[in-house]
């Protein structure tokens, strides 16, 4: 019996060098081509440190990405990129506005997973931008329905879905971080995931955090997908008990390191979040990985808790005689 | 006619760099390379732009942009006894974030929070600038509570220390206190609690006028209660709230409203015309004249050229009600 496989959320830190050159190409001071080669080179490094420690299911680490939902804005016809809007502190975004019909330009990431999965024989994620996080963070001065952009982002993100899979995409995932802002949206949450992911044939996962998980509990059966990729560390691991009563029927991907702390879990820590998951999923069915995606730690932080995440699953592994 | 006002917080950057000073200032204070001082200079700067494009923007009664708050429930709780501020949680379903207040002990006050930052706001606007609280029952709601273990006595010793700061306002000169509480829009069963930390705060506030403001919502089945609460005006989001504008036909209102019909986390530009249309259509049913026109919320959600861009919109409102009535 097989179980236990590692992966990752999505976003890696960006190195340094990578860093100064956005800032660069922000003022004119670098081409686009410049740019580009560097957001390969760092993709390169991250595959090959994933493979290196043996990350079993890679991701792109998202290094040409600045915001999830702009990144893909960008890519889709009727949209604009507003001015600067906090999100706390000192720390500021450009969101998506919504100005007329949206449509796919063309393929979104898909070139990026091409290039990823040409660096690796592991099976790399392909990965979306959900539709619901699309139009919750977004301005819409065009279809002024919040289910209505919704769904035309989600008919969008179907047709990127397929492109990915007749990429070779064996699984795809798609990241709805704002899942649990309205609950009273949730079915239609549900209706538009449903959309992108109506028909394919890789495995789909679904991935959210910071989640007050208490009022959606009962929506995780209903969601359209084949894993449920969820924050459990930074949650305390409250929601166990809330599994043992009430069965998780798909696979979940169990977050296992805090991605907001500095604090580099030790191995045993890890070790023991890992043993409490399998009191209640079977090992086949659970995947480690960190709580979300790890770009605001640095390159070092992130790369000590994916080596003892992944040093932690193979201890648990061994112990349990899982192969 | 109807005056215009806003809710309070606003955008403390833009995309131009002379705007984006404070941003600088706070990444420079961060690095250590220059002083809490200086940094309360350019936070001051910035205040007073954001006043200068409130009075150009013809807006009657203004906030200072709670230029300074890190956010709407720790700037606040960190200088009450017995809080500790902890790390981010997610506000509403703003997609922005709070540091979390911790209580871990009995709260009471302890030092002015607002009264120089509003001083100064006055000492450089026209116009009258109001002076805004996070109410006692959402930093309640929105706290992590390891004291008192009950929602009601914390909201209670909340108010009392509320109370305390509007009388420091209020002999500094403050004539207006907006109280905010929008955790009414997801939890108007708690109504009551509101009105008692409003009682105590009332009991403290002088000869100046009290705002109640509920936002990120509707209030529509509370409204018939909420207008009776005692305060001189009830502050109301007609955006995402829209459900509360029949309440308002339905049941009208003898007290003043704040009338949030300009969508303060859209960019999207309203017509004045169709607002004052709306604004018009309550002429039998609420005091035009002692009422305001305002954003539905804090315009902090919008990129700041589009924020002046709304204050101009309501002040255009507001003068085709004038004109109309
Ligand atoms: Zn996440």
């Amino acid at each position: 019996m097989t179980g236990l496989l590692t992966t990752s959320v999505g976003s890696f830190p960006k190195p340094e060098y990578l860093q100064r050159a956005r800032t660069k190409a922000s003022k004119g001071e670098l081409s686009e081509e410049g740019l580009r080669a560097l957001e390969e080179k760092a993709t390169a490094e991250w595959i090959h440190f994933q493979e290196e420690i043996g990350i079993d299911i890679p991701v792109d680490g998202e290094q040409y990405r600045g915001d999830m939902a702009t990144y893909f804005a960008e890519n889709i016809d009727g949209t604009e990129i507003s001015g600067l809007v906090r999100s706390y502190g000192n720390r500021y975004y450009k969101k998506p506005i919504i100005v007329d019909e949206l449509r796919r330009k063309g393929p979104i990431s898909v070139d990026w997973f091409k290039f990823a999965q040409a660096r690796t024989k592991r099976p790399v994620k392909g990965m979306i931008t959900g539709p619901y996080t699309m139009m919750d963070w977004s301005f819409d001065e065009f279809y002024g329905s919040r289910e209505e952009a919704c769904l035309a982002f989600a008919k969008l993100l179907h047709e990127e879905a397929l492109s990915l899979e007749a990429a070779g995409a064996k699984i795809v995932q798609v990241d709805e971080p704002a899942l649990s802002t309205r609950f009273d949206e949730l079915p239609l949450l549900v209706k538009a995931v449903g959309t992108v992911t109506k028909g394919l044939r890789a495995k789909t996962i679904l991935h959210t955090c910071y989640g007050s998980y208490d009022e959606i509990f009962e929506f995780f059966n209903k969601l359209p997908v084949d894993q449920l990729d969820l924050e459990m560390s930074n949650s305390g691991l409250d929601l166990l008990d809330r599994f043992k009563r009430e069965p998780l029927k798909k696979e979940i991907a169990f977050g296992v390191v805090d991605v907001h702390s500095h604090v580099v879990e030790p191995e045993s820590l890890i070790r023991e979040r890992i043993e409490k998951a399998l009191t209640i999923f079977e090992p086949e069915k659970l995947y480690i990985d960190p709580d979300c995606g790890l770009k605001t730690r640095s390159v070092e932080e992130a790369q000590a808790k994916l080596r003892n995440m992944v040093a932690a699953a193979r201890a648990v592994r061994e112990a349990h005689r899982l192969t | 006619m109807v005056r215009t006002t806003v809710v309070g917080n606003y955008p403390r950057i833009g995309d131009t760099f002379d705007e984006q000073s404070l941003r600088r200032a706070i990444a420079r204070f961060d690095k250590g390379e220059i002083s809490a001082a200086e940094l309360g200079d350019a936070e001051r700067e910035v205040v007073k732009a954001v006043l200068r494009e409130q009075n150009d923007g013809g807006i009657n009664l203004v906030t200072d942009g709670q230029i300074s708050w890190y956010d709407s429930q720790s700037h606040i709780a960190r200088r009450l006894a017995s809080v500790e501020i902890n790390g981010l949680a997610r506000y509403f379903d703003t997609n922005t974030y709070y540091r979390q207040p911790v209580v871990h002990g009995a709260i009471a006050w302890k030092e002015p929070i607002l009264v120089d930052e509003w001083k100064f706001a006055q000492a450089n606007s026209k116009a009258a600038v109001k002076a805004v609280l996070t109410g006692p029952l959402t930093l309640a709601s929105l706290a992590l509570d390891k004291h008192y273990r009950k929602k009601k006595p914390l909201a209670v010793d909340l108010a009392n220390a509320l109370g305390e700061e509007v009388s420091g306002l209020v002999r500094a000169g403050a004539a207006h206190i907006q109280i905010d509480e929008p955790i009414l829009t997801r939890h108007p069963e708690d109504l009551p609690l509101a009105v008692e930390g409003l009682e105590r705060i009332r009991a403290r506030k002088g000869a100046a006028a009290l705002t109640l403001f509920t936002y990120f919502g509707e209030v529509s089945k509370i409204f018939e209660e909420l207008i009776e609460t005692p305060v001189d005006a009830i502050g109301l989001d007609l955006v995402q709230g829209a459900a509360t504008w029949s309440a308002i036909a339905k049941h009208g209102s003898e007290k003043p409203l704040v009338l949030g019909l300009v969508d303060a986390r859209n960019t999207k530009k309203e017509d004045p015309a169709e607002v004052a249309k709306k604004v018009l259509g309550l002429k039998d049913r609420i005091n035009l004249k002692a009422s305001f026109l305002s954003p539905s919320n804090g315009l902090e959600f919008l990129p700041r050229e589009r924020a002046r861009e709304k204050l101009r919109i309501l002040s255009a409102a507001a003068r085709k009600v004038g004109v109309a009535a």
